[in-house]
């Protein structure tokens, strides 16, 4: 049984839904990422888990308790944001014992266990620091040992590295990774950013205007997309609207414009029944109309726009099924006009909702 | 979330309901009311009164002359002061503002001291052999002006200079760079920006001015202003009708200086 | 950035001779020997200051004008603070015109201001002058405080709160261990203000006197119209100074910008 689960929640603010009967389940011990563009709600989910938004309709559970109605203060979840929120009044220490302290623990213990949790994120000896003596690495830092510190029942993170350089975001991803699984916490983590999401998570949500497009491990999301807006998402650039479609076993032909197409049912493709085809540019294979044989899965068209991608050039080719963007190597790059031909490999041709 | 607001705001909203927003509605409800029918005596009585429209009118002049003074000194002060370095302005403006938080009292009564007929200024003015008898200042509208400019100097170069000091300095050496000289630089860019600073400044000084009770209380003399008027009629003659009209007129034209300002900020207004 | 422009440097000095002159002017006569106050003074005495402290209404309407400034500062704070919160860190409608009217006793006259009162609460209200004197007061002072802790609200980063309340704290806790220790140098900056606006001010006062009740601005306006001796040049003095150390630790506490700002 799911540790976490959102039923049919809706939140609204000033009479806009932004989250409209919501179902979520997360596992115990997971890292589940919501990812999506801005306004997709993925903020405002974490948020009501939190406590910060209360649910119109619909209910929270975790453990199997009813958390809807209880206040955030009283719910023992760990929320890092994303600017910090240190309080900048108090020192490393103090901002780390501050939960232990309402707590009621006793000071010899907050310090055994502010101790360990600062060598856990690697800030030994910055205990009388203040916040604004500390890099954006080292508060983000400080910000996760806090949350860390009153072993809470759930880790929640707000785009956490989004206000930090590139390699520093890479390097913390890691540690959050690393944290996370030695302490087996359940976590649900916030981002806007692909790679992040996809290289630290159990699983994904890809979210959009309020509800879940696909939930899934990183791989089978990137691999088989099940709808359009995720295969967009995350770069599938072409489409191809298909009039018929017969399957055969695992084998799927598909008509449009009395051109065929082949594409194979695969067990993770989970928008499989879909009569949308989608394919990543690197998986068109494009050449010259004498290099590629017309056929099953091909379409001739001309090059509209070439463009120099440093190890390979992008064309967009328009065709009788509309434009199509691939990419290929080469040395010597087709011209504006020139007829070639795409084809479109089965196994890479992935089905869409 | 409502509720939260609400429960902060109502001690402070109720206290100012019952001790200033009654008491300002409820006396200028007064004024036009009389045996329970509305009129509007009390106004006819006081325009066609040429003892108190006088006294209107010197108010008016007064405050007047006063942001006028005001300007013509303030500007040029906030200007420099806005192109000093660091600490040169931090120090300058605190020596503005020094005198803006000293007791009104002791700054009216310090150009008594220098006013009077045997001040400073009279007792300089002889000595050098201007003049021969001391000259009435103390205790004439021109005292009163003086103490005004004093009182409210401060103000319009404080608020100028925050004005100005957010002009970036690059403007002018670009328009000195299409060929404007010093001054043309000055006020082809420096006025036109500072123009909302000024008008705030200028409202604070004509308003200011306009309902200033000390100072002309002190260096006024027998010559009356609407606020120490106002005063005379409310505890020296306990006619609070006639008090209560004033206060109305005070307010309204206080507002009404504050709305034709604004109107003015915003048709003047250079970012349109 | 420097410019330099001997003309405009010379007329700055002018004004601030101008400005400055007259209270220096006050400072050197209270040291005037004499009976009668000159400029410049005759000698250096210190007698006049003696006096301050012999004549019991100096004293008496000190005393009366501390407590009406700290204890109306204590309640404005009381209504202030929360006001102030609220105005800073919810989102609602008619916030703008709310804030208006906790910004409004600035903007109406003092000298209407303090009649009105005079009429409701002592006249209608029935308060003892004492009381009409510190509720006026309290009126005069809020806005300040709400002005200078919404101005500190606003540089203070209201995420900090949620962090307090994930980690267990509840609202009032939050309020008195996060927000209120960060913006405690704004609130003592507003106190002082404000009190500074109360403790020199006539337009309330001068209406709310009464039998053995007036404040020190008040009673020196009396003493003026009767008396021209050295005594209000030293009180000016003692003044000046008690500005001057409460505006060197207003600009410690958050600098002198806010004056400059509208």
């Amino acid at each position: 049984m799911a540790l976490l689960s959102l039923e049919k929640v809706s939140v609204a603010y000033e009479n806009q839904y932004i989250l409209q009967n919501f179902d979520l389940s997360v596992e115990k011990g997971q890292l589940i990422s919501l990812l999506g563009p801005s306004g997709c709600g993925k903020t405002t989910t974490l948020r009501l888990i939190a406590g910060f938004l209360e649910a119109k309709e619909g209910k929270f559970l975790l453990n199997g308790k009813d958390y809807t109605r209880i206040p955030v203060n009283k719910r023992n979840f760990g929320f890092v944001f994303q600017n910090y929120a240190l309080f900048p009044h108090l020192s490393v220490y103090d901002n780390v014992a501050f939960g232990l302290r309402l707590r009621k623990v006793k000071e010899p213990e907050i310090r055994q266990r502010v101790t360990k949790v600062l060598d856990a994120v690697s800030l030994a000896g910055f205990e009388q620091r203040f916040p604004k003596a500390l890099s954006g690495g080292q508060r983000q830092r400080v910000a996760i040992a806090r949350a860390l510190v009153i072993e809470p029942d759930l880790l929640l993170f707000d785009e956490p590295l989004s206000n930090l350089d590139a390699n520093l975001r890479v390097s913390m991803r890691v540690e959050i990774r690393r944290i996370q699984q030695e302490l087996g916490i359940t976590t649900i983590y916030v981002s806007h950013d692909q790679e992040e999401c996809f290289s630290i998570s159990d699983r994904v949500a890809i979210m959009n205007k309020g509800i879940i497009e696909q939930l899934d491990r990183p791989a089978a999301i990137f691999k088989y997309p099940k709808t359009e807006f995720v295969a967009r998402f995350i770069g599938f650039n072409n489409f191809i609207d298909f009039e018929q479609r017969s399957d055969s076993g695992d084998e799927i032909e598909l008509k449009a414009k009395d051109r065929i197409f082949r594409a194979v049912r695969h067990p993770g493709m989970s928008g499989a029944n879909g009569r949308k085809g989608a394919i990543r540019p690197d998986d068109i294979v494009v050449g010259t109309p004498e290099e590629i044989e017309a056929g099953v899965g091909c379409l001739t068209g001309r090059v509209k726009v070439s463009t120099f991608l440093g190890r390979s050039y992008q064309y967009v080719v328009e065709t009788e099924l509309g434009s199509f963007t691939a990419n290929k190597e080469m040395e010597s790059p087709f011209l504006s006009g020139q007829e070639v031909r795409l084809f479109f490999p089965r196994e890479k041709l992935v089905l869409v909702e | 979330m409502k509720k939260k607001v609400l429960v902060l705001l109502l001690p402070g909203l109720l206290f100012l309901t019952a001790f200033m927003l009654v008491p300002i509605v409820i006396t200028v409800g007064s004024t036009f009311v009389h045996d329970g029918a509305f009129t509007l005596e009390g106004y006819m009585h006081f325009f066609g009164d040429t003892f108190f429209l006088k006294i209107l009118f010197t108010t008016l002049e007064v405050s007047l002359v006063t942001t006028l003074m005001c300007i013509v000194l303030g500007f040029p002060v906030a200007y420099y002061i806005s192109r000093r370095g660091r600490r040169q302005k931090s120090l300058l403006l605190a020596l503005a503002i020094f005198p803006l938080l000293t007791s009104s009292v002791v700054r009216s009564f310090s150009w008594m001291i220098i006013l009077g007929k045997k001040g400073l200024l009279n007792n300089a003015l002889i000595a050098l052999g201007l003049i021969k008898e001391p000259m009435d200042i103390l205790y004439t509208p021109a005292a009163m002006m003086i103490g005004l400019v004093h009182l409210f100097l401060p103000l319009i170069i404080i608020t100028l200079v925050g004005v100005m000091e957010n002009i970036d300095p690059d403007l002018i050496k670009a328009a000195e760079s299409l060929g404007a000289s010093r001054f043309s630089a000055f006020r082809k860019v420096i006025v036109p920006l500072s123009v909302p600073g000024l008008i705030i400044g200028s409202i604070l000084v004509f308003v200011g001015s306009l309902t200033a009770y000390t100072t002309p209380a002190l260096l006024g003399g027998k010559q009356k202003v609407i606020s120490t008027f106002l005063y005379q009629n409310a505890i020296t003659l306990n006619d609070w009708y006639s008090a209560s009209v004033i206060a109305t007129i005070m307010m309204a034209i206080t507002f009404a200086v504050i709305a034709i300002m604004n109107k003015i900020a915003n048709t003047l207004n250079p970012k349109g | 950035m420097q410019e330099n422009n001997r003309g405009l440097g010379l007329f700055t000095l002018l004004v601030y001779l101008f400005l400055l002159g007259p209270l220096v002017i006050i400072a050197l006569s209270s040291f005037e020997p004499g009976t009668v106050l000159k400029f410049p003074p005759t000698g250096f005495s210190l007698r006049w200051y003696q006096k301050i402290f012999e004549v019991e209404m100096f004293m008496k309407t000190f005393k009366t004008s501390m407590a009406v400034s700290l204890l109306g500062n204590l309640f404005a704070l009381l209504l202030g603070i929360p006001a102030a919160y609220a105005l800073s860190r919810f989102p609602f409608k008619g916030k703008d015109a709310l804030n208006a009217v906790f910004l409004s006793p600035v903007l109406i006259p003092g000298i209407v201001l303090g009649f009105t009162m005079l009429k409701f609460l002592i006249v209608t209200y029935h308060l003892p002058i004492y009381t009409g004197l510190l509720v006026g007061h309290t009126v005069v002072m809020l806005p300040f405080i709400i002005r200078v802790v919404e101005s500190s609200l606003a540089n203070f980063d209201f995420a900090v709160e949620e962090a307090a309340l994930s980690l267990g704290a509840g609202r009032l806790q939050t309020f008195f261990r996060v927000v209120l220790p960060n913006i405690k140098s704004g609130i003592i900056a507003a106190v002082l203000i404000a009190f500074l606006e109360s403790f020199n001010n006539v337009d309330i006062s001068v209406f709310m006197t009464g039998p053995g009740v007036s404040t020190l601005p008040i009673q020196m306006l009396t003493y003026v119209e009767n008396y021209f001796d050295p005594t209000i040049a030293a009180i000016s003095v003692l003044l000046m100074a008690l500005t001057a150390v409460l505006m060197f630790v207003i600009e410690r506490l958050m600098g002198l910008s806010y004056f400059t700002k509208r």
